[in-house]
């Protein structure tokens, strides 16, 4: 007779568990890749490189949506990057103890506050701002969603920066001092260097958090599927993969070739996301200090 | 110590909220529950009505939410509404992506889509505008206010999204087909109250709405045809004048019955019709 | 010299980057305190919202977060704390990379593509529409993983060589489980679990086709109903930033929302904060 004992009743609970979890992501890739099948065989190459997304015509180019990804991304990125690294600078080289984990907990309190109540923000103030300050016909622009998304990845890349720097051992900038190195030369010369690879990660896990942010984007960013004129011309409206899945997500769900495509949309920022992350955690995985804290989890 | 006082109480409200749920998915099966869903023109009469009939009927409950006249439908179709809001005609694309459903559409007012502008733009002397000029516009080849009398200001155009009941309707009138690309478009909304913000934000735009959306910072063009200037307002709705008009509906699949019927009967009443009229829209006789 | 000047110029840098960043906080929590104080009033707290969201309160916007919020938490935190039990107990370390690696996958997915896949394969699927459930379930494979995540630093904190005693001394893995590695998994479960429901009463691109409602929603009255909540209530109000009194009102949902969500942050982070202290000692 079978007997089941309590070890492998305890196995099988837990092995389910296990399993699910694990099939999760896969099953999302898979699903993902089935539903866009559609439409990479009605538009092919041209759903990358097309310009026009008609739903009436089922026409369907992502072109703008890629382009405006990409743009609100690298904006994000230039705000966000000086910022959070001299931050974490201070807080890794300069502040100890009890200032040290004050500051540390405010900026993660920062990466807490929820998108949409960003999105309200961008709304409310951001946009107001931005076309008066620049002069323009409206605020709703790339811009102005980059910079939303720069303030929003800002405790990502600080926080993981600074763990990258503090897990540098001490000796190092001992080491820096002995040789006569100035303080700020040590940071410059030993730190900076020698947490580059925690550095990069914290920073390719920012971009992937910034690529997948829906709704602030989606508030701000104007949705207009259209490249702008000239191509760097970040001050006029746009749209982002998210922008486009949150707009036209619920319209046209499961249904039709529209959906392949916005399938499609989810696949392409789902791999990219899933790219960054991955190279993230893994050069991080190296540098990762004892006590990770896991912070492209909690943000 | 902590830690574990804390434990008891979480494992004892998840407990809670466990013996909340469970009775509470039982019980409702036995209630009725209806959900409406699309165009935000038809919005405000659908919630109004159903907040009037709720109180009329305590054990019915009445969703209500925005998303669209294209949502509208084919949340009917896919059957996750019970009642689609539709602010157009359901298209023929639609119709054959649901070839099974017999889609039941019950018009309940006329309302008009009327060519909004800015105060500004309005005040500074452009007060009506021809098809032809709107076309030029939506098409990019218009692009200054002083093109059409106004101020001298670049146009910021302001398109809805495709599937949209009040994008169709207008673009039928100006383009003559329901959804044509506008190449003229400098940002694109959703919901009327988020069209309606966008226009009233701007100092020189251009947008589309229902007239009942129109107020002192957002300005119904009168339509210049024939050597006639109409206005957008209810009584050329009434006498038929003016050109850009529009059935609002309610659709369901196959005939409405039970609580839906019920409660779309009761839109169609005295109480019903006076709700249509309060949100802006014209009863139907 | 030259030295001292640069060293300056670096350290003031750094130091404007840092109150930029700092201040940043302080200039967005106070923003939402000036605008959204002035809503909060016992009514706003207790009455239904009238005139599509410009009157009344945000009872039930209230109520509807905090119901998905625990229900997810409910359903993900069994299926996190298996997950990490039966990697730890059942895989052995040599496993411990490819787990990680399918944790983090589900970790970087975007919340977006949760509510969209959600809704085809939950709301139809499963028929159980736009409702209470369907949101709950998604919010749950949300937070799996960072519930995940924080369950195993915990247990990793342990050495192997306890694990290993036990099993050699012939003890079953469910005792194990039980007496050495579900104590041990307390704080990491509880610091899981607030950080799960704080991300979920955050979230809106996940639940924002698949579980609310914004007009005519009470209390629901059972799982298949829709609820109405914050974040949702906060987009749609959002769109109407001219209407002063529609904006008083997000910005005093706003203004719940973040404390709610503040509040389960900083829990989460006094108790990871309070073990590590314990763990110092």
């Amino acid at each position: 007779m079978f007997h089941l004992n309590k070890d492998r009743a305890a196995g099988i609970v837990l092995g389910t568990s296990f399993l699910i979890t694990m099939a999760l992501a896969l099953f999302i890739l898979a699903f993902l890749l089935a539903e866009s099948l559609p439409v990479l065989r009605e538009e092919g190459l041209s759903f990358i490189t097309g310009q026009v997304w008609y739903v009436a015509g089922d026409i369907y180019g992502a072109l703008p949506m890629i382009y405006g990804t990409l743009a609100v991304t690298l904006l994000a990125l230039i705000i966000a990057l000086p910022l959070g690294i001299g931050s974490a600078v201070i807080t890794s080289e300069i502040l100890t103890g009890r200032t040290r984990h004050i500051v540390k907990s405010l900026m993660e309190m920062l990466a807490a506050i929820p998108g949409v109540v960003y999105g309200l923000i961008g709304i409310a103030l951001l946009t107001t701002s931005v076309r008066d300050l620049f002069g323009l016909m409206d605020g709703n622009t790339i811009f102005t969603a980059g910079l939303l998304l720069g303030i929003m990845i800002l405790p990502t890349i600080m926080t993981l920066s600074d763990d990258a720097m503090r897990s540098l051992p001490g000796e190092l900038r001992a080491q820096g001092r002995v040789l006569g190195l100035s303080h700020g030369q040590t940071i410059r010369r030993v730190v900076l260097p020698g947490s580059i690879k925690g550095i990069t990660g914290a920073v390719l896990l920012g971009v992937s958090r910034a690529m997948g942010e829906t709704i602030s984007v989606m508030l701000v960013i104007g949705s207009l599927d259209r490249l702008p004129t000239p191509i760097y011309n970040v001050f006029t409206s746009g749209q982002s993969i998210t922008s486009k899945l949150g707009r036209e997500g619920a319209e046209g769900l499961g249904l039709g070739l529209q959906w392949s495509a916005l399938a499609g949309l989810g696949l392409m920022l789902f791999i990219s996301v899933m790219a960054l992350t991955f190279t993230g955690n893994i050069i991080r995985g190296g540098v990762r200090p004892k006590k990770s804290k896991n912070h492209e989890v909690t943000g | 110590m902590i830690l574990k006082r804390v434990y008891t109480f979480v494992t004892g409200f998840l407990l809670v909220t466990l013996l909340v749920m469970v009775p509470g998915g039982t019980a409702a099966a036995k209630r009725a529950s209806i959900r409406v869903t699309g165009s935000t023109t038809v919005l405000p009469v659908a919630a109004r009505a159903a907040r009037s009939f709720m109180a009329a009927h305590p054990d019915v409950r009445i969703t209500v939410n925005p998303g669209g006249s294209g949502m509208g439908v084919k949340s009917t179709g896919r059957g996750l509404a019970d009642i689609g809001m539709v602010s157009r005609e359901i298209t023929d694309k639609e119709r054959a992506l649901f070839k099974d459903v017999d889609f039941n559409v019950m018009v309940f007012a006329r309302d008009a889509v009327a060519c909004v502008v800015s105060s500004e733009v309005y005040e500074g002397g452009v007060k009506r505008l021809t098809r032809e000029e709107i076309k030029g516009i939506y098409s990019g080849t218009i692009k200054n206010w002083k093109e059409v009398g106004g101020p001298d200001r670049d146009i910021f155009v302001i398109d809805k999204e495709a599937h949209r009941g009040t994008r169709h309707v207008f673009m039928e009138y100006v383009f003559g087909e329901k959804t044509p690309a506008a190449r003229g478009a400098d940002l694109v909304s959703g919901a009327n109250n988020e069209e309606q913000t966008k226009v009233s934000q701007s100092n020189s735009a251009i947008g589309m709405l229902s007239i009942a959306w129109i107020n002192k910072d957002v300005r119904g063009m009168a339509i210049a045809e024939n050597g006639k200037t109409i206005m957008p307002t209810k009584d050329n709705i009434i006498n038929g004048s003016y050109p850009i008009s529009r059935d609002l509906t309610f659709i369901t699949n196959g005939p409405p019955q039970g609580v839906v019927k019920d409660f779309l009967d009761y839109i169609m009443s005295v109480q019903g019709r006076k709700i249509i009229k309060d949100s802006g829209y014209v009863p139907l006789k | 010299m030259r030295v001292r000047v640069k060293d300056i110029c670096f350290f003031s840098l750094c130091l404007m980057a840092a109150a930029t960043a700092i201040s940043l906080l302080f200039i967005i929590i106070g923003y939402i305190l000036w605008h959204g104080a002035p809503a909060i009033n016992f009514a706003f707290l207790t009455e239904g919202s009238r005139d599509f969201g410009a009157a009344g309160g945000v009872f039930y916007q209230t109520t509807g977060t905090v119901l998905l919020m625990f229900t997810a938490g409910l359903i993900a935190l069994p299926i996190a704390l298996g997950t990490v039990l039966f990697s730890h107990v059942y895989l052995g370390p040599s496993y411990k990379k490819t787990t990680d690696l399918f944790i983090y996958a589900l970790n970087g997915v975007p919340t977006i593509i949760f509510g969209l896949l959600g809704y085809i394969i939950i709301g139809e699927g499963l028929h159980l529409g736009v409702s209470w459930v369907t949101g709950s379930i998604i919010l749950a494979v949300m937070i799996l993983p960072s519930m995940a995540v924080s369950i195993d630093e915990a247990l990793s904190a342990m050495p192997h060589k306890y694990r290993d005693a036990a099993l050699v001394l012939g003890l079953g893995r469910w005792h194990l489980i039980r007496t050495l590695l579900l104590p041990r998994s307390l704080p990491g479960v509880l610091t899981g679990l607030f950080l799960g429901l704080a991300r979920a009463a955050g979230e809106t691109a996940a639940i924002m086709f698949t579980a609310t409602a914004f007009s005519g929603v009470g209390l629901p009255r059972g799982i298949s109903e829709p609820v109405a909540t914050l974040q949702t209530h906060i987009l749609v109000l959002a769109g109407e930033a001219t209407n002063p009194r529609a904006l008083t009102n997000a910005w005093g949902a706003a203004l719940i929302l973040v404390t709610l969500v503040l509040a389960l942050s900083l829990t989460a982070m006094f108790i990871r904060r309070q073990v590590r202290m314990e763990a110092e000692i």
